[in-house]
């Protein structure tokens, strides 16, 4: 099972207090670099949240002007798994919580 | 120069032999910055507690998977064959193209938007920063193939 598998199926067993801890929403935020092309974050978002055009777009000027963007809130393991992959596209993804 | 064109599921990227020893050359110079790049290396949390955790989960896979990009680039470009790619293929170019652009971008010590300015026309047509720019335009292209619907 590979690292990022792990991650959404490690909650199994845990415990009901650490669960619901860990199931309220998470807030995925996209950093701006100053050096990734915006066409490429625009790509990235689609890819990986399925945003349209418009959508992506905006969330990619956000993160452009205001430094950073909330792409994505969700459970702390689909949260996890989001910023990995972000990661790995080489975008700039940190956790935060709701 | 180099084409790069969608055909039905595949990305063609049409180089010439001296574009791909250029391509080449610019990897050999690159990679080796690319594990030492700070962008190499992201936090997902601001809390040391949370992202030990996180990378104890994450392990080596995100290492892993730069390697096999880079490396995916590379024995394209050593080929004599056409480079065809499928969508997979061609997202690994573009997260490979995307560290080396951000590896060259920290050795030029780049760290702020609105670097483009700070040179002159004469710069940004010379190497390093033509490097950076032809790495831009091979994104752009593939970012552009693969948005076809």
């Amino acid at each position: 099972m590979s690292a990022i598998n792990e991650l959404v199926v490690k909650e199994t067993g845990a415990g009901r207090k650490e669960s619901d801890r860990r199931d309220r929403p998470w807030r995925v935020v996209v950093w701006n670099d100053p050096v990734t092309l915006m066409s490429y974050v625009v790509f990235v978002l689609r890819r990986l949240f399925g945003y349209d055009v418009t959508t992506a777009t905006r969330l990619m000027l956000q993160i452009h002007n205001e430094g950073k963007a909330v792409v994505a809130t969700e459970p702390r393991e689909r949260a996890e798994v989001a910023v990995a992959q972000l990661h790995a596209h080489g975008l700039q993804a940190t956790l935060a919580r709701d | 120069m180099a084409q790069i064109n969608r055909q039905g599921e595949l990305v063609y990227l049409r180089v010439s032999r001296g574009e791909r020893r250029a391509l080449l050359q610019i990897l050999d110079r690159l990679e080796p910055l690319v594990d030492h790049s700070h962008w190499a290396h992201p936090r997902a949390y601001l809390e040391d507690e949370d992202e030990q955790e996180f990378q104890r989960l994450v392990g080596t896979d995100l290492a892993d998977s730069r390697a096999a990009d880079l490396a995916q680039v590379r024995e394209a470009l050593e080929s004599d064959e056409r480079i065809l790619l499928s969508t997979d293929g061609a997202m690994a170019w573009l997260r490979a193209l995307n560290l080396l652009r951000l590896a060259l971008a920290e050795r030029l010590e780049i760290t702020a938007d609105g670097w483009e300015s700070q040179y002159t026309i004469q710069e940004h047509r010379r190497p390093p920063l033509a490097t950076l720019h032809l790495l831009s335009w091979v994104q752009e292209g593939l970012v552009e193939a693969l948005s076809v619907s």
